[in-house]
């Protein structure tokens, strides 16, 4: 087992480098990241030469590549345009750590990461359990009553949450419960961001304004995984090992928490296994309606602004990710089913 | 074991809450519940009843104390990327200066600047400004300190300077300090001598004043930021850029959220009028729709970046209303005259001026835009005092259009309802962002023009490809269109502009080219050279009559409509006075009602 891990971080080492390589040829077709600086009118010409100079964007891909890999402290650049090298560079370049400087935000690649991470994790993580705890619980139940009145309603309504878009959700749940609530003199919840400020940062603050974000990831999510825990549980009622079990009469609950869900968990898995990764990289949509300050908007924020350090950071961070899951994945296949055995 | 996975997750739970409510600093236990934000709404009285809330069960209550500070909460579209203003161009940023970081002085809502490090406004009659307009002698206020009580004086202003041109540092925009100036010096420790090269028309918006002008450098705070430069060799990576907790205004530096808020407390060393208000939260909301709900909800005092068409929703509502003021930009048509690239037919001052007459632009400015702006008639009519009254918008009328075509030889031969000429059809290729607005217009102006007979090929570009460089292949430098739609504005609250100079034209030898036009005129660039160096405003006026009458009659440029900054207000918050130039001059006259 530990051989098997190691190996496969090992490969994962070549992996990596193959799609930094392909990350930043395909970074090349964004923007201009001088294009508008962010401003309302374009730079200035004069501006716009220097700034491409400094910032090192007048080189060719592979030397700009090469300086984001391996640094440019060995050689010198030109930062006054004279033609000449007299400046040492200062990059230490991502094998030895340094991820470069955002061209936003002028900070540490790590930095700007590191800002969002925890706010992202915090409200995805905990989506994620509500998904996994009420998807099993509903798609269990609705499995058990086959064509139950509740299995009927869940599967209505898992079609309708399905099919809408998570804006319109998210768009909804925010009128309703904030603004229109207040209006109608209701209870009601806020409308964006972590807090509110003239309360402060406390974590009943933070938790009443994650409501409204934690509903509208759930509700879409829930609906789709429910409908696969109901299947793969109906596949697994009907085997053989599961009427033997009941036939040494076991109470019902044991069969089915400890026979019929342990089979029938494998395609679940590997579903939260392929989700799992994604989680770093935050909700683009709800984090933006919600103002929620994540990694989904960084990302977006700095794509508009073609920032390709930041949005290479992101990229291989859930690389790294990916590659991490696949390994946990697997592993915890062999736990959950003894026939799959990982040499 | 099931209990025990319980426990473990729901401990991790609450850890991550912990975690994430001790980010942000002991930011806000000062901060405690105040005037609650509910008390615009007809709910007043109804208190939260979601989870367990302890503390904002009181901010309900509407007898809160007088005692409590006063929060004012602004709500911002985009993040800002860099506090200080060496490393930023965004208008998001240097709109923040007027809370934490004055200049010499301010751009009042009259256009009038207001003193704020400078004792006075250099005048020749005082004797600021001298050699024609050369060089500008500046008193500094001898009560003016830094927050943490540390005197500015002219040498933080050479610093600053120093700063901006060192190559060391790779700094947003070094307008106007690297190319016009000569030289910024001490002549004592509150008196500043500025000497440009020529004299500077523009000098009173960008010399170190606390303004939207591209630059913006208001003053950097030597005592704080010269060690940082002797360390690093740059001040690219200065701590201050991110947390300038020393700074100069009503307001000082507090925290700031990446991608979430930032706030403002206020400065107890600021020697002019103090403030009625105790704390500014800007907040990071990114999504149009939802700031409405915001502004709707009163989660927010003051809402940014609006649309007119957001105006009616958000005034029915009773909750905020709508200002808006000029700040320079118009949405318009830049019209491509590259004999290379553009359409044949745009050589043609006939043929652009049909296109003027054959857009019913006063028709696009009531349909689409509420009726609350109408089309200017030159690129300087936001832009007061330098727009010529005297100049009137094209009208529309497709008969002098169609007529106008006719005499330029652009007839329909073949029968297809476009015109052509030697076998070319009149067929334009019309580009602008994917904005949804612009893509109404151009789907509108696509039938008006049918009517004449000309035809149109609608592109749309996302705004960072859009405005790419002709090194970058950007369709607005590389000829790809014969009308290109944006929003844009003079150096505001300058009137100058570089966009149709000969010498900003794009090529290979001049990729960064701003000059998309490809529009060259000996006379004009003769006086847009002129205007800089006239530092007299009535003069100037002149000059930029003659330059308005003739981009006029060329028809160089067709505005669509003004293109106002249009805000919110919370109507518990009162005494705000917008300026295009410095939007939160006022701030210390802003009062909050309870």
């Amino acid at each position: 087992m530990v051989n098997y891990i190691i190996r496969r971080l090992v490969q994962a080492v070549p992996q990596l480098l193959i799609i930094s390589v392909i990350l930043f040829v395909l970074m090349q077709a964004f923007g201009d990241p001088l294009a508008t600086l962010g401003a309302r009118t374009p730079p200035r010409r004069e501006d716009k030469e220097r700034l491409r100079r400094q910032l090192g964007l007048d080189q060719p891909v592979y030397i700009q590549y090469l300086v984001w890999l391996v640094g440019n402290d060995w050689m010198k650049i030109d930062l006054d345009g004279d033609g000449v090298r007299e400046t040492p560079g200062q990059r230490k370049g991502v094998l030895r750590g340094d991820w470069g400087t955002s061209l936003v935000t002028r900070t540490p690649v790590v930095d700007v990461i590191g800002e969002r991470l925890p706010n992202t994790l915090l409200l995805m993580l905990t989506s994620e359990i509500i998904i996994i705890i009420v998807s099993l619980f509903v798609g269990m139940y609705s499995a058990i009553q086959q064509y139950s009145f509740f299995d009927n309603l869940v599967t209505s309504v898992s079609f309708v949450g399905y099919s809408m878009p998570i804006f319109l959700v998210a768009l909804l749940f925010m009128y309703l419960f904030g603004v229109d609530f207040k209006r109608w003199g209701l209870p009601y919840l806020p409308t964006v961001g972590m807090f509110d400020p003239q309360a402060g940062r406390t974590p009943q603050q933070i938790a009443l304004h994650m409501v409204l974000p934690l509903a509208s990831l759930s509700v879409i999510s829930i609906a789709a995984y429910s409908r696969y825990v109901r299947s793969s549980m109906l596949e697994v009622m009907s085997q053989d090992y599961i009427r033997t079990a009941r036939a040494k009469g076991l109470r019902e609950f044991l069969v089915v928490m400890r026979h019929a869900l342990r089979n029938a968990s494998l395609p679940f898995v590997t579903l939260i296994g392929l989700d799992l990764p994604f989680l770093l990289a935050g909700a683009v949509v709800t984090e933006r309606i919600f103002a929620w300050p994540g990694m989904g908007r960084l990302f977006v924020d700095h794509t508009a602004r073609s920032d390709y350090p930041v949005l290479m950071g992101i990229l291989m961070l859930t690389a790294v990710a990916v590659i991490v899951f696949q390994i946990l994945t697997d592993v915890t296949y062999s736990f959950l089913d003894p026939r799959i055995r990982i040499e | 074991m099931k209990k025990r996975l319980w426990l473990s997750l729901s401990l991790f739970v609450i850890g991550a809450m912990v975690l994430a409510a001790c980010g942000g600093a002991a930011a806000t236990p000062t901060t405690a519940p105040t005037t609650a934000p509910v008390t615009s709404a007809p709910g007043a009285t109804i208190a939260p009843t979601q989870p367990p809330a302890p503390t904002t069960a009181p901010t309900a209550a509407p007898t809160a104390a007088p005692s409590k500070p006063a929060v004012v909460v602004i709500t911002f579209p985009q993040e800002p990327d860099n506090l200080n203003p060496l490393y930023t161009n965004m208008w998001f940023s240097t709109i923040t200066h007027a809370f934490w970081l004055r200049g010499l002085w301010s751009i009042d809502d009259q256009g009038n600047a207001v003193p704020e490090i400078a004792a006075e406004i250099p005048t020749e009659a005082n004797g600021g400004v001298a050699d024609g307009g050369k060089t500008i002698t500046i008193k500094l206020n001898p009560n003016a300190q830094w927050s943490d009580g540390t005197p500015i004086t002219a040498d933080d202003f050479v610093f600053t300077y120093q700063m901006v041109i060192s190559p060391k540092n790779a700094v947003a925009s070094a307008y106007p300090y690297k190319e016009q100036v000569e030289s910024v010096e001490a002549k004592d420790e509150h008196t500043l001598v500025v000497k440009f090269k020529e004299p500077f028309a523009p000098w009173l918006t960008s010399l170190f004043a606390s303004t939207v002008a591209t630059g913006g450098v208001a003053v950097l705070p030597k005592h704080i930021l010269e060690p940082v430069f002797e360390k690093d060799g740059t001040l690219d990576k200065a701590d201050w850029n991110k947390k300038p907790t020393v700074g100069v205004g009503p307001f000082v530096f507090k925290e700031w959220e990446s991608g979430g808020h930032i706030l403002f407390v206020r400065n107890d060393k600021w020697f002019g009028p103090a403030p009625k208000v105790d704390q500014i939260f800007i907040r990071i909301v990114p999504d149009d729709a939802s700031q409405i709900a915001a502004i709707k909800a009163g989660d927010t005092d003051i809402g940014t970046f609006l649309s007119f068409a957001d105006a009616p929703d958000v005034e029915s509502t009773g909750v905020a209303q709508i200002t808006t003021d000029m700040a320079g930009f118009q949405e318009g048509w830049f019209l491509n005259m590259d004999p290379k690239t553009a359409h044949p037919a745009l050589q043609d001052v006939r043929v652009r001026k049909a296109i003027a007459l054959a857009t019913d632009r006063f028709k696009i400015t009531q349909d689409l835009l509420y009726g609350k702006t109408e089309p200017p008639a030159t690129f300087w009519d936001s832009t007061q005092p330098y727009g010529d009254p005297s100049l009137k918008a094209y009208p529309y009328d497709p008969e002098q259009a169609k007529q106008l075509l006719d005499e330029a030889g652009w007839k329909d031969t073949n029968g297809d309802g476009i015109r052509d000429k030697d076998g070319k059809e009149l067929k334009l290729r019309y580009i602008t962002t994917d904005r949804q607005l612009r893509k109404d217009v151009q789907a509108v102006v696509q039938q008006m023009w049918a009517k004449v007979g000309i035809g149109a090929d609608l592109v749309n570009f996302s705004s960072d490809v859009f405005f790419n460089t002709f090194g970058q292949n950007g369709p607005l430098y590389t000829g790809q269109s014969d009308i290109a739609e944006y929003s844009d504005s003079p150096s505001f609250p300058d009137p100058d502009v570089a966009y149709w100079l000969c010498s900003e034209i794009p090529s290979a030898e001049n990729p960064e080219g701003t000059n998309g036009q490809h529009y060259c005129s000996k006379d004009l660039d003769a006086l847009f050279a002129q205007q800089l160096t006239t530092a007299d405003r009535e003069a100037r006026k002149a000059i930029f009559a003659k330059i308005q009458k003739i981009m006029y009659d060329d028809v160089v440029y067709i505005g669509l409509w003004r293109d106002p900054d249009v805000w919110s207000v919370n109507k518990r918050l009162t005494g705000v006075r917008f300026s295009g130039a410095s939007p939160f001059w006022n701030v210390t006259d802003w009062t909050v009602s309870q």
